[in-house]
């Protein structure tokens, strides 16, 4: 144990005397500590922004006048996607899907405003985050700062007199992975604090934070072995540099890049325009609401007057319009929750097949797992959707509901004729009001971790493969001794 | 010749020649065939929707041109907009698997309409693609580093530099025929693939031969840096580790800094404001006094003061004119939401003149006609076609003309 501790401990001491060591650190280091506060500062500023449009659209909303319900049904609403608290480590998808949606009648819009296409292509060069400076620069400081850590003791001699004192090759290993390992626990520590600041002053959940905590620990041991095992395998130090250069730029530039080219290409998606021409489709040939001659619009009629035992429309109790509405929309819907859902495992699949390419690069492993954990990864932006759309026809079925119950049927037909219907048929506001607003519920953190259990498994692959590959450098250097 | 020759033949001997520069060769081909396929799909998605979309107005003809009312043709017709790939586009697919490149409008209030999302798969487009600009950008450098950095150190620790020094006729074009031979042939293979990726997406030959030229001028940038971090004579260890960290500084610590200082500078969120504020514009309309709804619509469109008058509580003539001031209610918006974007273009053409790297990419892009700007001009030509669409359709509803199943055919066409 005291071998271990003396050859890490000479190991810093290295670290600490060398100009380049002192430099990547001291960079990278500031790097966190800018990446950790400006992701704070711009979560809560995006989370308060969107919080102040949503009560603007709130207030909006109940403050509208006395209307005809279908008009409110045009009026719409908007919704928007609060930023959960661990956004501000790893704000994952949130720059590229839009926050804002329009909800209105008929209709499925997307969701806008996102702030990758309101910024340059600066914004595909990657964000400066917390999760991108541990993901991407961590391991070329740890590469940096390692690569020569058993290569130059071998290059200078130093090796088999180490050897000489009778101390195991895997002491060696061991020593100088506990040296690389302290140095990664340092790069980790800003990320660390700023969890810790997420957890105690804007309630992030405390087990959300330290599986992410976990994950990246778990990600920079795989760097920390590498790094070591290569420079005990390569013939030199210089080697050892470019080959984990290489490993570097392959597994953290190069994969993560390619991957969704192949995802994209494996599964191609529809253009909303395809689609919505699709559902205008689908909609004429399940039932055309213009042409009186409809056949599944006159079997509702004559469902409907049998239903209220009358024979017809005027004398029913309720306003047929109101109902005509109802159904429309009920058809409508159902169209769209049809349509998205096959969108919706198009990406499912595209997602698993890019993941997968985890296995060739622990880069991707982590990104999953932590944009999962986090709640900024698609999964999370499709609750948003799905719960944006059942918000949608709650309220426009609400208001249609309105239509047919407190608006007469007469009134709805002459209102365009009779300025004394058209004043009759704009209900009281206080109808609007009565309108619930719309709170997104985040998924719950059983969800978050089955949605990050791929990547955390992969992760967990690439340690032991780190693992397995430091007991293979021992073997070597046990044999080269 | 023969000098060149040979060294050519002592280059290629070295372990790490040849691999770097097959890599170069496989990844630059790479990205150039995943840039066409893409490409070609963008053109797919094109020419597939036209049927549909020509079916899709069919439809909305044969039953509303029956009844002949021009404000239900005007409101049930959507008219196909689409941004056709520049042929250099396979070079860098930039926002283009971001923002819509098909989007259909109607002659409704625009502002609602134009800044509708494609759906798209947000994590996979996150990473960024693997374009021929992205190997360029970031790979090439990369590589010139493994061929160059130790130029002159492993001549030096080999101990073999004095004696080439004394044995070349001149030093000078000695070190120069090594370094044009490393950098060059290394250009050569990034260069290859992409030219007969022009020749096979119909690039013109000026246009290719100018990104030839960046391509060429930024990797000529990094050799200058390779040759001075090698005036420092330290070992070739150093000077990788120097290399890798100006690497990694200049393609993607700086630009990820700059990103964080030109966004939180120019803070754009008039996006937001402006829809919110033209829905309510817009619905504002339905209670506002017909007869001043008409006259600010007059101001704007004085030809229909003859024709604006209707009688009764609904007519598409009011209908219409307030759906257009919608629009205009918010003119002021529009303009600086734009004005915001093409700040933040702006700053980043700025940081391009210090980052060799934010320039490339800036003018690869704006070369393949990808970027911001040529978003903003898509939605430019959006804007031009929503205007004539609307000229199309005021004279049938202010003259209210019956609007015939021939009438569709007359409206006016996106040309691509």
């Amino acid at each position: 144990m005291s071998a271990l501790r003396l050859i890490a401990w000479n190991e810093w001491r290295l670290i600490r005397r060398s100009a380049v060591a002192r430099a990547a650190l001291f960079m990278l280091l500031a790097l966190s500590a800018i990446a950790a506060f400006t992701s704070i500062a711009h979560r809560d500023e995006s989370d308060a922004l969107r919080a102040r449009f949503q009560a603007q659209a709130d207030a909006e909303f109940d403050g509208q006048p006395a209307r005809h319900p279908h008009r409110m049904v045009h009026y719409g609403h908007f919704v928007f996607r609060p930023l959960p608290a661990l956004a501000a480590f790893d704000p994952g998808v949130d720059a590229f899907t839009g926050s804002a949606i329009f909800l209105e009648g008929h209709r499925q819009n997307s969701a806008n405003f996102g702030d990758v296409r309101q910024s340059s292509l600066l914004a595909r060069f990657g964000q400066l985050t917390p999760a991108f400076v541990l993901q991407v620069l961590g391991p070329l400081v740890l590469v940096f700062i390692g690569f020569g850590t058993i290569a130059r003791e071998r290059e200078s001699g130093t090796l088999r007199f180490l050897k000489a004192q009778g101390i195991a090759a895997r002491t060696l290993l061991a020593g100088k992975a506990l040296a690389i390992g302290g140095i990664a626990a340092l790069l980790l520590l800003p990320a660390l604090l700023s969890l810790g600041w997420l957890v105690l002053a804007e309630q992030a959940p405390l087990s959300g934070a330290l599986l992410l905590a976990a994950c990246y620990t778990a990600y920079l041991a795989f760097w920390v072995a590498a790094v070591v095992a290569a420079s005990a395998i390569a013939r030199d130090a210089r080697s050892a540099l470019m080959a984990l250069l290489g490993l570097w730029a392959l597994t953290t530039i190069l994969m993560p890049r390619i991957a969704p080219d192949i995802a994209l290409a494996a599964t191609p998606l529809q253009t909303r325009l395809e689609t919505d021409i699709a559902i205008h489709e689908d909609l004429r040939r399940i039932g055309d609401s213009h042409n009186p001659d409809d056949r599944h619009f006159a079997a509702f009629k004559a469902a409907t007057l049998a239903r209220y035992g009358v024979t017809s429309v005027e004398d029913l109790p309720v306003n047929y319009r109101g109902l005509l509405a109802m159904e429309g929309e009920r058809i409508t819907a159902q169209l769209f929750g049809e349509y998205a859902a096959d969108q919706s495992s198009r990406q499912r699949r595209q997602g698993a097949l890019a993941t997968g390419f985890g296995l060739l690069s622990p880069a991707i492993a982590l990104r999953s797992a932590s944009m999962a954990l986090a709640g900024t990864d698609l999964d999370g932006h499709q609750r948003f959707l799905d719960q944006a759309e059942v918000y949608r026809y709650a309220i426009v079925q609400g208001l249609n509901r309105l239509q047919a119950e407190a608006v007469t049927y007469a009134d709805d037909g002459s209102r365009n004729k009779d300025p004394e219907a058209a004043r009759r048929v704009r209900i009281d506001p206080r109808h609007w009001h009565d309108v619930p607003d719309f709170t997104y519920r985040a998924a719950p953190l059983a969800e978050r971790v089955q949605a990050a259990a791929p990547g955390m498994a992969l992760l967990l692959f690439w340690l032991i493969a780190g693992v397995f590959t430091l007991r293979f450098a021992a073997r070597r250097i046990a044999e080269a001794l | 010749m023969s000098l060149l020759r040979q060294e050519l033949r002592l280059f290629l001997r070295q372990r790490i020649a040849l691999p770097a520069l097959l890599l170069m060769l496989v990844l630059s081909a790479a990205s150039v065939a995943v840039g066409l396929a893409e490409i070609a799909r963008q053109h797919d998605v094109i020419a597939r929707i036209q049927p549909k979309q020509a079916q899709d107005e069919g439809t909305v003809a044969a039953w509303a041109g029956k009844e002949g009312d021009a404000g239900n043709a005007a409101y049930y017709t959507f008219h196909a907009t689409w941004d056709t790939p520049s042929p250099m586009a396979f070079v860098a697919l930039g926002q283009r698997d971001v923002a819509p490149f098909v989007l259909r409008v109607r002659a409704l209030a625009l502002e609602g309409q134009i800044h509708e999302n494609e759906t798209y798969n947000a994590e996979l487009a996150l990473p960024g693609r693997f374009d021929w600009a992205f190997v360029l950008t970031y790979l090439a450098p990369l590589l010139l580093i493994a061929l160059l950095h130790d130029l002159f150190s492993s001549e030096r620790e080999a101990g073999r530099a004095v004696l080439l020094a004394v044995m070349a006729r001149s030093q000078r074009s000695l070190w120069l025929r090594r370094i044009a031979l490393r950098a060059g042939l290394l250009l050569l293979a990034l260069l290859v693939p992409f030219v007969v990726g022009a020749a096979v997406s119909g690039t013109p030959g000026s246009q290719a031969a100018l990104v030839g030229a960046i391509a060429a001028a930024y990797l000529l940038l990094w050799t200058l840096v390779c040759l001075a971090v090698s005036r420092w004579r330290q070992s070739s260890l150093a000077n990788a580790a120097s290399l890798a960290s100006a690497w990694l500084a200049i393609t993607l610590v700086l630009p990820g800094l700059a990103l964080l200082a030109i966004n939180s500078a120019i803070p754009v969120q008039q996006g937001i404001e402006l829809t919110l504020a033209q829905r309510e514009a817009v619905h504002a309309g339905w209670d506002k006094p017909k007869a001043a709804t008409m006259q600010a619509f007059l101001r704007d469109h004085p030809e229909w003061k003859d024709k604006a008058a209707f009688a009764g509580g609904f007519h598409w003539k009011w209908y219409y004119a307030f759906q257009h001031l919608g629009d205009r209610a918010v003119d002021s918006k529009v303009a600086a939401y734009r004005a915001g974007l093409e700040a933040r273009d702006a700053w980043t053409r700025r940081t391009g003149w210090i980052l060799p790297s934010v320039g490339l990419q800036v003018a690869i892009h704006r070369l393949a006609q990808t970027d911001l700007a040529a978003q903003i001009a898509y939605q430019d030509r959006i804007r031009a076609f929503h205007a004539a669409l609307r000229r199309f359709y005021y004279p049938y509803i202010f003259s209210e003309t019956p609007f015939r199943e021939a009438d569709f055919a007359k409206a006016p066409r996106w040309r691509g």
